[in-house]
């Protein structure tokens, strides 16, 4: 998967016969320890993610999470975590798909914080239309998580 | 340094750790035992001691050491520790015959509502997360700055950041839902329950009224009023206060329910 996208925290997706990827980027000034607590403290997720309403389970590798969205308040999504690599990378995901997140260094200082999910599969046509679109969503999440971590970041 | 030197040092730490360590661990004999480990391993260690930092900074980052241990074994509260620790002692007759003895024969046996907004901020952090209690009591109540925590902790700055923010969110989050001096909605009354109850003279609410945090609460500006409840944190002295007997009779009762509590 390419990670060129702009760092501008605007959603793109793309849309095949069998699969939809849905990816954002922006840049974050704070230590990437403060970013991968932030993604990986699933207690703390929604006081600060509003995108999350709840979640279930503890973000490390192989175990089982209790997801569930503004996107359909709901559905409850089973996720595993698939990998965790701290302060670089963590995917969870199911059988319809995986939800990536990276972190990058950049020289000036700045992180730049990944997220791309792609779901689908054979029966993806049968199923996608009643999938919303996660554009907004991601918009709103890489923008909390943004502000989180820059305000503990400059926090005294 | 010298041990004379370091004991005359000591010494003038001692209150501030022994608070330190009673209100991280809830327990008095594990505060005052770790008390005791943090001199003997003071003195073992005082060769290693190059003042990179200040005396406080180290003794604190040894007996935060022995605590962590100590801790780590044991389970976390639960925000709601005060309501499960209050219906036990309303099931247990002694507790209040007890208490009620303190107050009537101990020189600190007084029951002043800043002392038990102290001793709940103690109870209700054990449901944070360890490192998260650890940097608000160091940072909030006793005053080191984030550079002194990560060396205490022995973790980063950015760290250290994460968890004193987290935990004060948190806390700002709790007491906000649960306590009716800063919220009018809030479920617990404790302080003036038990107020009414050990003073049953005073007017309680004209007694309340006389804690900033209570006046101020009509502002409803949650980081001012959790600011003034570490102040009052600050002020207090857990084993010195005059009311210092009673709320630590309260502290072990509700240690005890807790070891005890299912998970």
């Amino acid at each position: 998967m390419s990670t060129t996208e702009k760092p501008d925290g605007k959603a793109t997706t793309v849309k095949t016969t069998f699969h939809r990827e849905t990816r954002i980027s922006t840049e974050i000034k704070a230590d990437p320890a403060i970013i991968w607590a932030l993604l990986t403290k699933a207690s703390d997720y929604t006081r600060w993610n509003s995108t999350v309403t709840s979640i279930e389970g503890n973000i490390v590798l192989n175990e089982k999470l209790k997801l569930k969205s503004v996107l359909d308040a709901k559905r409850t999504f089973t996720l595993k975590v698939k990998e965790f690599e701290p302060e670089k990378r963590l995917v969870w995901g199911d059988g319809q798909g995986n939800r990536v997140y990276t972190l990058t260094k950049s020289e000036n200082g700045m992180v730049k914080f990944s997220m791309i999910e792609r779901i689908g599969g054979f029966m993806f046509p049968l199923y996608g239309k009643m999938i919303p679109p996660f554009d907004a969503s991601f918009e709103q999440f890489a923008a909390d998580l943004k502000k989180e971590a820059e305000l503990i970041m400059n926090s005294k | 340094m010298t041990v004379e030197l370091f004991n005359k040092e000591f010494e003038g730490h001692l209150a501030q750790l022994k608070s330190y360590l009673v209100r991280i661990t809830a327990s008095v004999a594990d505060a005052e035992d770790i008390a005791q480990d943090t001199y003997l391993k003071g003195v073992e260690k005082i060769n290693t001691f190059r003042g990179e930092s200040s005396l406080k900074t180290w003794l604190f980052t040894i007996a935060s050491n022995l605590a962590k241990d100590n801790l780590k074994a044991q389970k976390r509260w639960t925000e709601n520790v005060t309501d499960i620790t209050k219906a036990a002692a309303m099931s247990n007759p002694d507790f209040f015959k007890e208490a009620m003895q303190i107050r009537m024969t101990s020189p600190q046996g007084q029951f002043e509502a800043k002392e038990h907004i102290a001793f709940c901020f103690t109870c209700i952090s054990k449901s944070l997360p360890l490192e998260q209690q650890l940097c608000i009591f160091l940072k909030e109540v006793y005053e080191f700055k984030v550079n002194e925590i990560t060396t205490i902790l022995d973790t980063t700055e950015a760290m250290v950041k994460y968890y004193l923010h987290t935990g004060r969110s948190k806390m700002i989050h709790i007491f906000d839902g649960r306590c009716a001096l800063i919220n009018k909605e809030g479920i617990c009354h404790q302080c003036s329950e038990l107020n009414g109850i050990f003073n049953p003279k005073q007017n309680t609410q004209e007694e309340l009224m006389k804690i900033d945090l209570v006046k101020e609460a009509e502002k409803g500006e949650k980081e001012h009023l959790f600011d003034l409840r570490m102040r009052i944190l600050k002020e207090i002295d857990p084993f010195q206060s005059k009311a210092a007997e009673l709320q630590l009779h309260h502290l072990e009762h509700n240690r005890k329910v807790m070891e005890k509590y299912p998970d």
